[in-house]
């Protein structure tokens, strides 16, 4: 396939090695397995920056490093990959393709429709100052976040279509289903 | 397949009276989002946070980062790392991988006077764009203030 157009930058041999060495190193951190793929594509992609010749933030220890998460590893059942995740509030939406001169009135009238919006974040473009294309929207009722998604996904706002989605999943994916991933929880 | 891989990392910290200060996101392919956040400014310990964004999540970073055209540019005329601070970021993308290291930027006129301000700007806004994000997901996920906002 295509992706085998990509080479290693011919600078010197210590990059690819180096490369190898911190996929296997980065997987081993993550307690992860590592899909064959990813680290074929991680020797050969096209790497550039002097980041890759930075050993000192390797120090952290790493591996062994526990994250909080909402995530209650699993009463009731496997989650659907892919369900929506509560947040610690509510349940919490994605907004894209939002139009850049869009006014938060704009999106809170639109949602509201559908329930009590708790929060808005519509954040700026921070260079241009316009909207930056997306939008966070909290409601505090599941049933509610799940109408405006059906209603609002696709739909129109300032003549521009918006996608509206989860913000948040359960883990799924990849990780569950190869059976590995004992680092997790 | 791979060519799809994306995977983002940031990091921006020092080292001095209060510890190692310094905070870190990344995006995994598979959506995970962890994020640390340190001080040990009176007895403060690090934050860890980890949760899972939905696809159309990862699609608006693309997008965010595919616009800035960050994967055309090249840290080598960027000022290095030093006592004030390291910034890194580190992307993969459409079979593109960069890591690229700088100290930290405390204004536009830092940029202006570098030696590469074009790349640079482009670095400093896109960082920018990219905290802005991750503040608000972990805010609305966990309702975290974060430092270094």
């Amino acid at each position: 396939m295509a992706d085998l157009d990509f080479t290693v930058a011919p600078e010197d041999e210590e990059v690819e090695d180096l490369a190898e060495g911190e996929a296997m190193e980065e997987a081993e951190r993550s307690g992860k397995q590592l899909d064959p793929s990813d680290l074929r594509n991680t020797v050969l992609a096209k790497r550039k920056g002097r980041g890759f010749r930075d050993t000192s933030r390797d120090e952290e220890p790493g591996g062994n490093v526990r994250y909080d998460s909402l995530e209650d590893g699993g009463g009731g059942g496997a989650p659907a990959a892919g369900a929506p995740a509560k947040s610690i509030e509510g349940w919490v939406l994605f907004v894209t393709g939002l139009h850049e001169e869009a006014q938060e009135e704009d999106v809170v009238e639109a949602f509201s429709e559908y329930g009590d919006v708790k929060n808005v974040y519509l954040n700026l473009d921070r260079q241009t100052g316009y909207v930056k294309g997306y939008a966070l929207i909290e409601y505090a009722v599941e049933k509610e976040a799940r109408e405006a998604v059906k209603a609002l996904d696709k739909s129109k706002l300032l003549d521009q279509e918006i996608r509206v989605t989860w913000a948040f999943v359960k883990q799924g994916g990849r990780g569950r289903r190869g059976g590995g991933g004992g680092g997790r929880q | 397949m791979a060519e799809n891989m994306f995977y983002l990392r940031y990091y921006v910290g020092h080292r001095g009276k209060f510890g190692h200060e310094f905070l870190e996101f990344e995006f995994r392919p598979d959506g995970e989002l962890r994020y640390r956040n340190n001080s040990n400014y009176k007895n403060d310990t690090e934050i860890r946070k980890r949760a899972f964004v939905g696809p159309a999540v990862l699609e608006e970073l693309k997008r965010i980062i595919e616009d800035s055209e960050i994967m055309k540019e090249d840290d080598a005329n960027w000022p290095p790392a030093d006592r004030v601070g390291k910034q890194e970021l580190e992307i993969k993308l459409g079979g593109d991988h960069i890591c690229f290291n700088t100290t930290k930027l405390g204004s536009v006129l830092q940029v202006q006077q570098s030696k590469d301000p074009d790349g640079l700007r482009i670095f400093y806004y896109l960082v920018q764009d990219l905290k802005c994000l991750v503040f608000s997901l972990i805010s609305a996920h966990f309702k975290i203030q974060p430092i270094q906002k």
